[in-house]
């Protein structure tokens, strides 16, 4: 049998590379490694440093807008509908809203109907995707059957109807949250297709079967080693989820769906857009947040599906 | 002697949507105590799950039909999956084929060593246990254990990959090893290097090893005794050199035949078409139909496993008449 016998120098050489190349790596976890490669993905940065930027607004809102949410103080100091200056850098509406306080409250309230509708989704799509990835049998197809009734049905039209019945039945002031509701419980199947095929691919695997041969509980081998693995597709997902019902939100709003006593870019793009040929930024500004914010959300999870893609390493 | 494993009549099947896949169909096989035996057969004669029978982690929509499994005569199938557990790593471990994915990507190697230790020994501490990583990791002949403990799989090579998770199987001093194709998916030289691990640990800790594989080689290197496997049913057993020196089922023959040899130059023979679907298996013996030797008994009746004085055995209606070709 040949043993690990070389010639001396030869040897010293790959001493030396072997040295440098765990300088490199060692200790580096699939995060560390996947931060690594984000970092080179300049798109995925911009993106990060958008979403950064909008998560710090919706978080300082109210101390940084000059006006408080929903206010036509505006209309009463005689500047309502005046296109942008020093006072109101974005210009007014001709109701007197100050476009750019609602631009910044508008940050908040749509990050939240994004972010949390997305949690929603999740929530219910793994379980959902858990249940029918994990048992095989008739509970696991209904889920499956479930999953794509969902999948097909039209978003915002039912979204649109459920808001408006809802809004006449409950109370007002309920608004953003129950958008943020509908779009969850409604928009969680296509994580639920991801978690079950996921969970589908990850069981089968030599380590999952490994851990069982060692004596792992069945619970251990769920949540140590199955879910730790299927978080990277959906953490994706989700950023992309974000987008998307950010985009669905100003989209409803500016359906006239909306709930006209919070801020939202939606809804100031909705109350401009009448006057648009006259009075330019009043829908403009909020519009340009709108793409920004999808844009950023949207260049991250593209850049996290690159730096977390084990087929493009380095 | 009392055998450690004692398997009769395992039958393991597959209940798929196409039908019942007939994966073990009726397997006897057993392992003594300090005894290497070997598990041949092409993939899909029911050599895994016979491992994975054994140690009841046999993946859904497999199920345990019938037989018994007997370890150290106890009947493993009539126990608790409680109670499995306990048994699954202490007494019984198992290696799994593809080093690349037998160890979890997202936690270093003493982190899943540690699991293991602490799996079996409850009150260990965990500076116990990582120090009890580190000698595992010496003792399959990991270079700088102090460097690697601390790695993540993917930056490791495939072979230290394997001995990583031999040493895993390994951690609480089981009694009986299942390799399932150690070295399959490793370079030839690291191959050698695996497997003479596997023969020094197997001595070192008087352990059993069923070695799992489709490869004569391997074979005649690290067993002592062979049971060839085809289609979920067993075609000889024999000790390992008068397996090779006098097959006497005309798989074995075809087998040997299959071996690259460099000392003769002949062309290597393949065996004529593939592993028979196992929801219909063709009647009679299963391998009659690839069978050079096939006559009309073979596919009316099957042949049951007869031995011989010396205790090899093969199920073949011919036996007697074939004078098959060894190396």
């Amino acid at each position: 049998m040949q043993k690990e016998t070389e010639p001396e120098s030869s040897t010293t050489v790959k001493r030396e590379v072997a040295t440098a190349a765990r300088r490199e790596r060692r200790g580096a976890s699939q995060w560390a490694v996947a931060w690594r490669r984000f970092k080179r993905n300049k798109a995925g940065l911009a993106g990060l440093f958008i979403v950064l930027f909008f998560l710090f607004i919706a978080l300082t809102s109210p101390w940084l807008a000059p006006y408080p949410p929903r206010s036509f103080q505006a209309l009463y100091e005689g500047e309502a509908g005046q296109p942008p200056s020093w006072k109101h850098p974005f210009g007014t509406s001709r109701a007197g809203l100050d476009i750019y306080s609602e631009v910044l409250h508008g940050t908040r309230g749509d990050l939240y109907v994004g972010v949390g509708a997305t949690v929603v989704a999740v929530i219910i799509g793994m379980v959902i995707g858990a249940v029918a990835g994990y048992s095989r049998g008739a509970g696991g197809d209904v889920l499956l059957m479930l999953s794509q009734v969902f999948y097909t049905i039209p978003l915002l039209p039912l979204i649109l109807l459920f808001a408006r019945v809802f809004s006449i039945l409950v109370a007002q002031g309920f608004g953003l949250t129950l958008i943020l509701l509908l779009l969850g419980v409604f928009g969680w199947s296509s994580v639920s297709f991801i978690v079950r095929g996921e969970i589908l691919r990850v069981r089968e695997l030599d380590f999952v079967q490994a851990s069982r041969s060692i004596g792992a509980s069945r619970h251990r081998v769920i949540f140590r080693h199955i879910v730790p693995n299927i978080l990277t597709p959906i953490i994706i997902t989700a950023t992309l989820f974000i987008a998307g019902n950010i985009l669905t939100e100003v989209v409803i709003s500016f359906l006239g769906f909306g709930d006209v006593n919070t801020s939202t870019w939606g809804i100031t793009i909705q109350e401009g857009i009448t006057y648009m040929r006259t009075e330019w930024w009043t829908p403009v500004f909020p519009g340009l947040a709108t793409l920004m914010a999808v844009l950023g959300f949207n260049l991250v999870g593209d850049g996290l599906s690159d730096a977390l893609n084990p087929r493009l390493r380095d | 002697m009392e055998d450690l494993l004692d398997i009769q009549g395992l039958k393991t099947y597959f209940f798929t949507e196409a039908g019942v896949v007939k994966a073990v169909d009726g397997i006897d096989f057993h392992v003594g105590k300090d005894e290497a035996v070997g598990l041949v057969g092409e993939s899909g004669s029911g050599k895994t799950v016979t491992g994975l029978s054994v140690l009841r982690i046999v993946p859904r929509p497999g199920r345990i039909l019938a037989g018994t499994i007997r370890y150290e005569g106890e009947d493993l199938l009539s126990k608790s999956e409680e109670e499995m557990r306990k048994i699954r790593g202490s007494k019984i471990a198992m290696t799994f084929q593809d080093p690349t994915t037998s160890l979890d990507p997202l936690y270093t190697i003493e982190n899943q060593l540690v699991e293991v230790i602490r799996e079996h020994q409850k009150g260990l501490s965990k500076e116990e246990a990582s120090e009890g990583a580190m000698k595992l990791l010496e003792m399959v002949g990991i270079p700088e254990p102090e460097l690697r403990i601390k790695a993540y799989p993917h930056e490791l090579s495939g072979g230290m990959k394997q001995r990583i998770a031999i040493s895993r199987a390994l951690a609480s001093r089981p009694l009986l090893l299942f390799a399932d194709e150690p070295t399959t998916n490793l370079d030839v030289t690291v191959q050698a290097q695996v497997l003479e691990l596997l023969e020094d640990l197997r001595e070192k800790l008087k352990m059993s090893l069923v070695m799992i594989t489709h490869d004569m080689g391997i074979i005649a290197e690290t067993t002592q005794r062979v049971q060839v496997l085809y289609a979920g049913m067993v075609a000889e057993v024999a000790e390992t050199h008068s397996l090779f020196v006098k097959p006497m089922h005309p798989y074995t023959e075809a087998l040997l035949q299959a071996v690259p040899r460099i000392d003769q130059r002949r062309e290597l023979k393949v065996i004529p078409g593939n592993i028979p679907n196992l929801i219909n298996p063709p009647p009679g013996c299963r391998f009659h139909p690839r069978c050079p030797y096939a006559k009309e008994l073979c596919w009316q009746k099957v042949p049951i496993l007869e031995a011989m004085d010396d205790g090899h055995m093969a199920a073949c209606h011919f036996w007697r008449e074939l004078s098959l070709t060894g190396v």
